[in-house]
C-alpha cells in the first residue's frame, strides 16, 4: 500500500491565523486563552475561552463570503483550508479530480447558533437563512460546493478525535486506492452548547488550563480548524530513482502510524485501556519500538480524568516517556479540530526540529510524577506521536515522521 | 468490497427478526411522519435502555444480536453512519439551556445527543475496544461508514466489521425539515406517495446493520461496489452510472435484474431517478421503497438492507414495483441508487455471493 | 414535611428525573446504596451530577463541587438527611 505524505497544512487558531503566527505563538509560548470574549453566553467573561482573533464578520470580509447561511465554523475551516491548498501548490484540476477526496470533521456544526436554531425549530412558517446550517456536515457540504470538489466528500465526528479520525480516513482512501490526494482536518467554534455540556459535567476550569498538573482544575474551550493535504507516494519525491516516486512534489513528513480503538468505559470518562491500545497500534503500524518516539502532543486537556490516566498510560507503554506537552495551554480544546490543528503542529516540531513549551505547569501528578516540557527547545525529531481521546471512548493515535 | 453475513433492521415496517419480517403490510404513515416500530430490547439492561435516545437504542438494538451472532470472533471495527445522532437529546439540552439560563443543567441529554453515542455505546456494551467510528455526512453518512468498512475488509479480510446506518426522527428536527419544504404540506398517506406531484416527502426514521467481512463462505449477499458523489446536475448524475455501469458490471459480464432506487415522492427531484432509469435498459424492473420507511439521511442503510432479503429470496412486494420489467422471483444482482435531496447520490451494487 | 413522606416523594423524584422507568418508589429501600451493582441501584457518574441538580431544583440546594455531592448522595437515607438539613424551597 502507498505511503502517505504531507504537501500542505494550514491552521487557525486563537494563537495565529496561519502557520507562521501559529508556529511563532508556539515558539514564544503565547497562551490564547483569556477571560475576555464577546461570545454570547453568560460565561462570558466569567469563564477563559480560546477565541480565534477575527470575528464571523472579519472572517466573511477576508474570505469574501457572501453566501447567506454560513456558519462560523464553517468560516474557520474556509480560512484554513484555503492556506492548506496554496501551500500544497494543489492546482485547480486537482482540486476538482474525482481522485481527491474531501474528509472534514466537526463537533459543533452550525450549532455555534443555538440561539437561532432554537428559534427556527419554534416557527410554524420561515426560518432563518441558516436552517440548512445547523448540523456537522453542513461544513463540508458548503467546501465541496465551494471548490466544486468530485471526490469523496465525508464529515466525521467521534468528539474530540473527530479530525485524528479524518486524517486517519484520508490516508486509508489513499491506500486502498479511493483517492489519490485527501484534503483532511477539522474545524468548530465556540458554542452555548458545547460550553454548558462541558459545564454541566463539571470540568470546566474557572481558570486557565493547567494540563498534567497536580492542581488542575478542567479544561478551557477553543475554537479553531487546521487542513492537511494527503498525498500518496507518486505524487512526492521521496528519494533516489527506483525508490516507487515518479512525482516532484515537496513533503513535510510522512504520516507512518495510526490507530483507532474505544475505552469501552463510560460514556465521559477514560479509563485507560482504549490510549493504551491506540498509542501501542500506532507504534505497532509504523514498526517503530516505543524508545523511537521522540515527542509525543499529548492529548491533555487539563482534566482530572484525562491527564491521570494519560500520564499512566504513557508511563506504561514508554517506562520513561518521551518529552511532551499539550497545545491546549496554548490554545484550549478545540474538540473537532483539536485532532488535525495538533498534528499540524507535531509536524512543525519536525520540520523544524524544536519542541514547544507546555504553559501554566507548576507541580507534577504526585501518582506519576511526570513533567511535561516546559521550555522550548530544538532537539533532533525523527518520529511525533499525537494523541486525541475524546467521548464516547474514541481514542486516535497518529505518528508523523520526518521526511 | 464485502460480504454480508448477518443483518438486522428496525424501521416503520415489520423488519426486526425477533417479530418475523413481513414488508407486505405496508404500515400507513400517520401525520406525514412514519415512526420506527421499536422491539422491546430484551439485549439492553433497564438501567442503561432508561437514558438512551431513540437513535442510540434502534442502533444498539440492531448491533448486539448481530455481535453475538459472531460469537467469539468479536468485531474488528465497529462503523456508524448517523446524520444527526441523538437529536431528541440535544433538543432537551438546549431546552434546558434556554429555561434554566446556562444554570444548573443536568449532562445526562448532552452526552446522549453526540452523534458517536451509538457507536460508543455499542462498545460499551459489548466490551468491544477496537476501531470505533461514526460517520456524519449527511445524506452519505451511511455509505461513507460502508466505504469505511470496505476499507477496513480490505485491509483484514477474515475480520468481522459492524457497520449500519441510523437515524431518528426529532420533533425539533422534523420543524426544522418542514421549514426546508423536505416534507410534504398537504396531508397524504404513504401508500399515494408516488401519485403527488408536489415539493417534499414523508419523514421516516430506522436503523439496519449489518456483520461483514471479505469471506464467501455462508455469505448472505455480496457488496460489489460503492460511488457517492454530489451534484445538482441531472447530466452528470446520469453519467456517473454510465461509468458505474462499465466499470462494475459490464467489465465482469454482469447485468442488473433489479433497479432498487430512493425515489421519494419529491417532484422537484423525480427527474433525477427518470434520468437513471431512462440510462438502463427497460426490462430491467424498478422498486423503490421510501414509502415504507419514510425520508431520513441514512435511509440508504434500509434500503440495502432490502436489498440483502432480496437476494436473500424475499419476494419483491408488489407495492414496492414502479416498472415491472423481466420479474424474477429471486433477484441476483441489484442495482441501487439513492440521492438524498438531488445534491448527495450514492450508486450501489449487491449481489448473490457468488457472483 | 415529615421525613417519612419526603423519602416517599424523594424516591419518587428520583426515578422520574433518572427516567428509572422499571422501578416503582416502593422498590427503593431506604438505605440501598444508589450508586454500584450487586446490592446498589446502579447509578453512575453522570447519575450523581443529575442528582445534584435535582437537589438544587427541588430542594434549592447548591452543591459545587460533584466529590463533596457524592458523600451525600449515598442512599435515600442520607440524601433526606442533608435536604432537611439544608433545603431552602
Amino acid at each position: 500500500m502507498s505511503r502517505v505524505f504531507i504537501t500542505g497544512m494550514g491552521v487557525i487558531s486563537a494563537i495565529g491565523v496561519n502557520i507562521p503566527e501559529n508556529r511563532k505563538a508556539l515558539a514564544t509560548g503565547q497562551c490564547g486563552i483569556t477571560k475576555g470574549t464577546s461570545f454570547p453566553s453568560r460565561y462570558a467573561g466569567e469563564l477563559p475561552f480560546a477565541e480565534a482573533p477575527l470575528s464571523t464578520e472579519e472572517l466573511k470580509e477576508k474570505l469574501t463570503i457572501r453566501d447567506a447561511g454560513v456558519t462560523r465554523t464553517t468560516l474557520l475551516a474556509l480560512h484554513a483550508l484555503e492556506e492548506a491548498i496554496l501551500d500544497a501548490g494543489l492546482s485547480d484540476e486537482e482540486l476538482v479530480s474525482s481522485d481527491t477526496a474531501l474528509i472534514g470533521a466537526s463537533t459543533v456544526g452550525g450549532m455555534c447558533l443555538m440561539d437561532e436554531m432554537y428559534r427556527d425549530a419554534h416557527k410554524t412558517s420561515g426560518g432563518s437563512e441558516f436552517l440548512a446550517s445547523y448540523d456537522c456536515a453542513s461544513v463540508n457540504m458548503f467546501l465541496q460546493a465551494h471548490f466544486k470538489m468530485n471526490g469523496i466528500v465525508n464529515t466525521i465526528n467521534t468528539a474530540c478525535s473527530s479530525s485524528s479520525n479524518a486524517i486517519l480516513y484520508g490516508a486509508r482512501l489513499i491506500k486502498n486506492g479511493f483517492a489519490k490526494r485527501a484534503i483532511v482536518g477539522g474545524a468548530d467554534s465556540l458554542s452555548k452548547f458545547t460550553i454548558n455540556g462541558f459545564n454541566a459535567l463539571h470540568i470546566l476550569s474557572p481558570e486557565v488550563c493547567t494540563p498534567f498538573d497536580r492542581d488542575r482544575q478542567g479544561l478551557n474551550l477553543g475554537e479553531g480548524a487546521a487542513f492537511l493535504v494527503l498525498e500518496g507516494e507518486e505524487a512526492v519525491a521521496t528519494g533516489p530513482a527506483g525508490s516507487g516516486a515518479t512525482g516532484d512534489k515537496n513533503f513535510y513528513a510522512e504520516l507512518t502510524g495510526y490507530c483507532n480503538t474505544n475505552d469501552a468505559y463510560h460514556p465521559s470518562s477514560l479509563a485507560g485501556d482504549g490510549p493504551y491500545l491506540a498509542m501501542e497500534g500506532a507504534l505497532s503500524s509504523a514498526g517503530l519500538q516505543p524508545g523511537q518516539i521522540d515527542f509525543i502532543n499529548a492529548h491533555g486537556t487539563g482534566t482530572e480524568n484525562n491527564d491521570a490516566v494519560e500520564s499512566e498510560v504513557m508511563q506504561r507503554l514508554f517506562g520513561v516517556p518521551p518529552a511532551f506537552s499539550s497545545a491546549k495551554s496554548n490554545i484550549g480544546h478545540t474538540l473537532g479540530a483539536a485532532g488535525a490543528v495538533e498534528a499540524v503542529y507535531s509536524i512543525l516540531n519536525l520540520v523544524h526540529q524544536e519542541i514547544y513549551a507546555g504553559l501554566n505547569f507548576t507541580h507534577p501528578i504526585p501518582e506519576t510524577g511526570l513533567h511535561p516540557v516546559v521550555t522550548y527547545r530544538r532537539m533532533p525529531i525523527h518520529h511525533v506521536m499525537s494523541n486525541s481521546f475524546g467521548f464516547g471512548g474514541n481514542c486516535t493515535s497518529l505518528i508523523f515522521s520526518k521526511a | 468490497m464485502f460480504y454480508i453475513h448477518q443483518t438486522a433492521c428496525i424501521s416503520p415496517q415489520q423488519t426486526f427478526s425477533g417479530t418475523g419480517i413481513d414488508l407486505s403490510r405496508e404500515y400507513e404513515s400517520a401525520d406525514n411522519r412514519m415512526k420506527a416500530l421499536e422491539p422491546a430490547y430484551p439485549g439492553i439492561p433497564d438501567n442503561i435502555l432508561r437514558r438512551m435516545a431513540k437513535a442510540v437504542r434502534m442502533g444498539v438494538g440492531t448491533a448486539l444480536p448481530l455481535i453475538r451472532t459472531a460469537g467469539e470472533k468479536m468485531p474488528e471495527g465497529i462503523i456508524i453512519g448517523t446524520a444527526n445522532g441523538g437529536m431528541e437529546e440535544s433538543v432537551k439540552f438546549l431546552k434546558q439551556i434556554v429555561g434554566y439560563n446556562e444554570e444548573m443543567l443536568t449532562p445526562g441529554n448532552f452526552v446522549q445527543s453526540i452523534p458517536n453515542a451509538i457507536s460508543s455505546q455499542i462498545s460499551l456494551l459489548s466490551k468491544n475496544k477496537n476501531y470505533n467510528a461514526t460517520h456524519v455526512h449527511r445524506g452519505l453518512a451511511f455509505e461513507n461508514a460502508a466505504l469505511d468498512a470496505a476499507m477496513q475488509v480490505n485491509e483484514h479480510p477474515g475480520n468481522y466489521y459492524l457497520v449500519g446506518g441510523v437515524d431518528e426522527m426529532a420533533s425539533f428536527h422534523y420543524n426544522l425539515e418542514y421549514l426546508k419544504d423536505s416534507y410534504k404540506k398537504e396531508g397524504i398517506s404513504n401508500r399515494r406517495l408516488y401519485e403527488t406531484d408536489t415539493p417534499g416527502s414523508l419523514a421516516g426514521e430506522g436503523g439496519a446493520m449489518f456483520l461483514v467481512n471479505g469471506l464467501k463462505d455462508q455469505a448472505l449477499a455480496r457488496l460489489q461496489a460503492l460511488v457517492t458523489f454530489h451534484s445538482e446536475e441531472e447530466g452528470a448524475v446520469a453519467g456517473r452510472l454510465r461509468v458505474f455501469l462499465e466499470r462494475h458490471l459490464a467489465s465482469g459480464g454482469l447485468a442488473p435484474d433489479l433497479f432498487l432506487t430512493g425515489e421519494n415522492g419529491d417532484q422537484r427531484i423525480t427527474h433525477f431517478y427518470r434520468a437513471n432509469e431512462a440510462v438502463i435498459d427497460d426490462n430491467i424492473p424498478v422498486a423503490r421503497f421510501k414509502h415504507v420507511c419514510g425520508e431520513y439521511p441514512t435511509a440508504a442503510a434500509f434500503g440495502l438492507w432490502l436489498a440483502c432479503q432480496l437476494v436473500g429470496g424475499l419476494p419483491l412486494p408488489g407495492h414496492m414495483v414502479k416498472r415491472a420489467g423481466i420479474a424474477s422471483a429471486n433477484y441476483k444482482t441489484i442495482l441501487f441508487y439513492n440521492t438524498y435531496k438531488g445534491q448527495q447520490h450514492s450508486y450501489m451494487l449487491l449481489t448473490a455471493p457468488s457472483l | 414535611m415529615e421525613t417519612v413522606q419526603l423519602k416517599h416523594q424523594l424516591k419518587k423524584q428520583i426515578i422520574e428525573f433518572l427516567n428509572l422507568t422499571s422501578l416503582t418508589p416502593e422498590q427503593i429501600k431506604d438505605d440501598q446504596p444508589l450508586f454500584g451493582d450487586g446490592e446498589g441501584l446502579g447509578l453512575d457518574s453522570i447519575d450523581s451530577l443529575e442528582l445534584i441538580v435535582l437537589l438544587n431544583r427541588e430542594f434549592g440546594i447548591v452543591i459545587k463541587d460533584p466529590k463533596e455531592g457524592r458523600k451525600v448522595l449515598v442512599d435515600v437515607n442520607t440524601m433526606v438527611a442533608y435536604i432537611e438539613k439544608n433545603r431552602t424551597k
